[in-house]
């Protein structure tokens, strides 16, 4: 049956057992024009969010589209969508290319519907394809209906999406099996899962009762279809247009630079809102990243937050955001600030912009910088937020420091060391940027006179700011008060600026990610380097040696604003590589890592027991079996030797800096 | 909190408190300020100056001192609850303008910068006289607050001498205050507990910390316009000028009712000692005779 000469004739009549197929256009239209009509509204929304520039750079948003959209590379992460979306995905693509062939060669007469290609791909591809999708909807009901993992919104409208795309794959089965039997198809065969109906269905029916059935179906299989068109603007398939949308317009920046800066003045001046109290004050972008979200729960699975069990998920903050911008009124007059935190009024002061919600996200939904603009809100114009994130910003405002009540002042990590301050080393080529943390938390001063003293050793000329030095601003801003951010921020531009600073080495990455990423913003222009990178640079140049590596299992903690803000993995993992023997990984690491649990403000908050993130974080570390942990950012080491210390029982783990395990193994103590 | 012991009833009455009473006019209030060093610096941070009989001002803050913003926040408090004007009084060198903005930030009505020219610490009787001149000078003041001490010197007897400056009666640490159909009810502490009085006004009450009082968080907004609102200035020659009762060059010299005449940080002096002996009950009784003789000598 598969000679060639029959496969050069091999075609199927096109509307077989059909009349009145001009009825299947008036359908067509029908279903655009709902469609139509329901994306236009969803576009119209979007027209009305404030600017964002997010049509630039073409090229990079094309391989974005190209990478994520069309490779679904983010898709396929997770076990189950890697199997069901790729093939509900792929199924959908061939079958609408089959359904374009169809028409190109009946409707406009190309004659492409012939012969190899027809069998070949017409045929059987398509027919596999099509019990991909029928495969995938099963993964799907099981995984909804059987398994019902606790990430998932389990509404009916997924289950009804699901039943409608099943039974348009099956009908289509049927449809095709029953051409086959009553055609006697020749080439029916080449359509294997067809032709299994076919067989099937001759052993219990007569060819005029298969005619029958056929009609009956195909006109119901034509509804399903175009009422499946006419439905994807009104339910989560949306994101089927959406997702591309949103992924070539995704922020190409490192999600290090993801907060946008508001012009303050003008908004005191106008009287509009402080961060986002409405949806007049969402982006476009932000419009399109509530359209665009499949609910498939991946940023709640990874969320910190959630995962020590608070209330905090991103998914359903931005489902809500999405239903509140949705409605009538789009949450007017109460704002949706305010209805949003009203149905859950901790949830946005458990967030320590992580940012690994957006990090696991499929379709780039940037869920961290809408809690920081609810933040805004609440933190500029209600004066509404905890109490202890109170407390650290009226320190910020009178010392320029967020810890209240610190004995320790910006000197005296140093004391004892041969430590310039930049108004007495007027050569120096690096500025070394303590940090409050490093400076005012009695344990990391050893972290900062390790790196001090490995700088020394390596011959670099380094200086310090001493007591000009002010904090960043990054917890200001990222617990909302922006105002407060850009005052200490041009403070410390200027500072920088007067003593014309151009390479600045720190070992805070929250510091190193303000200075990266924001400070230009302020016309603070500099070479900054993380302690790791920089130790790393001066490792690999032959300035510093490991002499006696520490004989013990190492393993490292990503910092969030280090390694997933910012991309630097393998500086820190370099370090600890050549100043220990082993090292270890932990299950969630580099892109994936879990937060230390003490950005965003959170270090400041007394966390309910029980529902501590560092103890979740140090529980990971200690199922290493490692005998040190090493950090590389001062609020990791605070949250997770306190993590640590909780949970280590009589096992004898340190948590260390990577400068420090560096120092060690260079032969010196700290 | 406890319940209190003592609750009495007592009732203070001011002369001139039926002009107010007649009028009916929204509580006129006045809320004084005073800027000190931020009190939450590292201790080691903190040095002292013998000649000039001073704190150190090094690289440490003004803020306002935290008992004024605990009268600021009643005053707030007592006006959402029941109306009322609030000005916020301040006696200090140019940077006390910053306490200003502050208050003005947390929704003060009105701000009143009485320009210190003089000595850095005048004593609390010649504040007391300024700010009573200039509570006169604002006129038909029915309610002045004031913080029961400052966190800088701690005299606490500024708002006894205001009282006395302005010849009307006052009530002292209080936490909480409500108008009543006649006059006011003020919560105070007291030693064995609390205490509701029953006052006319005009009044000076000098106002204590409690959980209900915390000063609040301005909000953004309201910083950035604060920086726009108008601030009233006096000179002391202003005060002067319509008030008898105010001696300019002697407040420039600090006033003369007392004198600082020594200032230092006690010194901590921890000294360790090895106690000798071969057994250990040889040694535990070492440590008894050192430490009864170290008792004895105090």
């Amino acid at each position: 049956m598969l000679d060639n000469t029959l496969d050069s004739e091999a075609t199927r009549p096109v509307l077989w057992n059909i009349s009145q197929s001009w009825l299947l256009y008036v359908m067509f239209a029908a279903s655009l024009a709902i469609a139509g009509y329901g994306l236009y509204r969803r576009v119209m929304a979007w027209r009305r969010g404030q600017p964002a520039a997010r049509f630039d750079q073409p090229w990079p948003r094309l391989k974005m589209l190209l990478t994520h959209a069309i490779g679904q590379r983010r898709t396929v992460r997770e076990r189950y969508a890697a199997f069901f979306h790729t093939f509900l995905y792929t199924g959908f693509i061939v079958l609408f290319i089959a359904t374009m062939v169809v028409m190109a060669d009946h409707r406009f007469g190309l004659p492409i519907m012939r012969g190899a290609f027809y069998l070949w791909f017409q045929s059987l591809i398509v027919d596999i394809f099509g019990a991909l999708v029928v495969a995938g909807t099963a993964i799907a009901f099981v995984r909804r209906l059987v398994h019902r993992p606790r990430k998932l919104v389990l509404n009916d409208e997924s289950l009804r999406i699901l039943g409608l795309i099943l039974l348009m794959a099956l009908t289509g089965f049927l449809l095709e099996g029953w051409r086959i039997a009553a055609t006697a198809d020749p080439w029916g065969v080449w359509s294997p899962f067809g032709y299994l109906v076919a067989r099937i269905s001759s052993l219990a029916l007569t060819a005029k009762s298969m005619e029958l059935a056929h009609v009956i179906t195909w006109w119901f299989h034509s509804v399903l279809v175009f009422g499946f068109i006419a439905w994807v603007p009104y339910t989560k398939l949306l994101h089927i247009l959406t997702a591309p949308l949103n992924i070539y317009t995704a922020r190409l920046a490192p999600s290090g630079a993801s907060l946008k800066p508001l012009d303050l003045d003008r908004l005191a001046e106008t009287g509009e809102p402080m961060g986002v109290r409405t949806a007049a004050q969402l982006t476009w972008k932000d419009l399109l990243d509530l359209d665009a979200c499949t609910e498939c729960g991946r940023c709640t699975d990874v969320c910190p937050a959630n995962t020590v069990g608070k209330s905090l998920s991103p998914r359903d903050l931005i489902l809500d955001l999405r239903d509140l911008v949705r409605a009538p009124q789009a949450g007017e007059p109460a704002g949706i600030t305010s209805t949003v935190t009203a149905a859950a009024p901790d949830s946005l002061w458990q967030c320590t912009t992580c940012g690994a919600c957006m990090e696991a996200c499929p379709v780039f939904i940037e869920q961290m910088p809408k809690i920081v603009d609810l933040r805004r809100y609440l933190v500029m114009e209600e004066s509404d937020f905890p109490e202890t994130m109170q407390q650290a910003v009226t320190s910020l405002e009178t010392r320029g420091h967020p810890f209240r009540g610190t004995q320790s002042t910006r000197l005296d990590w140093a004391e004892g060391l041969p430590v310039k301050t930049i108004g007495e080393a007027l050569d120096a080529e690096v500025l070394l940027w303590v940090g409050c943390g490093g400076a005012l938390i009695e344990r990391n001063q050893k972290v900062v006179r390790a790196t001090a003293q490995l700088l020394a050793a390596a011959g670099v000329n380094f200086a310090i700011l001493g007591r000009e030095e002010k904090c960043t601003g990054d917890p200001a801003r990222r617990i909302g008060n922006e105002f407060l951010f850009e005052m200490l921020a041009r403070e410390n531009v200027e500072t920088l600026n007067r003593h014309a600073v151009k390479t600045i080495v720190t070992s805070c990455p929250h510091c190193f990610n303000t200075l990266r990423h924001e400070y230009p913003q302020f016309g603070g222009s500099f070479e900054v380097y993380h302690h790791s990178e920089y130790l790393a640079k001066l490792v690999s140049e032959g300035r510093l040696a490991s002499a006696t590596p520490l004989d013990q299992t190492v393993t490292f903690h990503d910092p969030c604003y280090l390694g997933r803000h910012n991309g630097v993995f393998d500086a820190p993992r370099q370090l600890v590589q050549i100043s220990s023997r082993r090292m270890v990984e932990m299950e969630r690491r580099r892109e994936n890592g879990f937060c230390c649990g003490g950005g965003g403000g959170m270090s400041f908050v007394d966390e309910p027991a029980g529902q501590r993130v560092n103890q979740e974080r140090a529980r990971e570390a200690l199922k290493t079996g490692a005998e040190v942990v090493a950090v590389g950012c001062p609020f990791c080491m605070t949250m997770l030797e306190d993590g640590i210390n909780a949970r280590r029982g009589e096992r004898d783990v340190r948590v260390m800096d990577v400068a420090e395990l560096l120092w060690e193994s260079v032969g010196k103590k700290a | 909190m406890i319940a209190a012991d003592i609750i009495s009833k007592r009732t203070v009455t001011s002369t001139a408190s039926a002009t107010a009473q007649k009028q009916k006019i929204k509580v006129n209030i006045v809320v004084c300020l005073k800027q000190i060093l931020d009190p939450e610096i590292p201790s080691r941070d903190f040095r002292v100056d013998s000649e000039k009989m001073e704190a150190q001002r090094g690289g440490a803050s003004l803020v306002t001192n935290i008992f004024c913003e605990n009268a600021l926040e009643t005053a707030l408090q007592f006006r959402e609850k029941f109306g009322g004007r609030i000005t916020a009084l301040i006696f200090a060198p140019a940077g006390g303008e910053d306490s200003l903005r502050k208050a003005l930030a947390m929704k003060a009505d009105a701000a009143v910068h009485v320009i210190n020219d003089g000595a850095a610490h005048p004593d609390p009787l010649a504040v007391a006289r300024v700010l009573a001149a200039a509570v006169r000078r604002l006129g038909n003041i029915d309610l002045v607050m004031v913080g029961r001490e400052s966190g800088d010197w701690g005299v606490g007897q500024t708002g006894g001498l205001m009282a006395e400056e302005l010849g009307i009666p006052s009530v002292s640490f209080v936490d909480r205050l409500e108008k009543q159909e006649r006059g006011l009810l003020l919560h105070r502490q007291t030693d064995q507990g609390w205490e509701n009085v029953e006052a006319q006004t005009p009044l000076v009450v000098t106002i204590t910390n409690d959980d209900q009082n915390l000063p609040r968080i301005p909000k953004t907004r309201d910083i950035m316009l604060s920086s726009r609102q108008p601030i009233i200035r006096w000179s002391l020659e202003d005060l002067a000028a319509d008030d008898a009762g105010i001696d300019v060059a002697e407040i420039r010299a600090g006033g003369g009712y007392y004198r600082v005449v020594d200032l230092a940080i006690p010194t901590k002096e921890i000294v360790c000692e090895m106690v000798a002996g071969e057994t250990l009950e040889e040694r535990v009784d070492q440590l008894a005779d050192r430490i009864m003789s170290v008792v004895r000598s105090l």
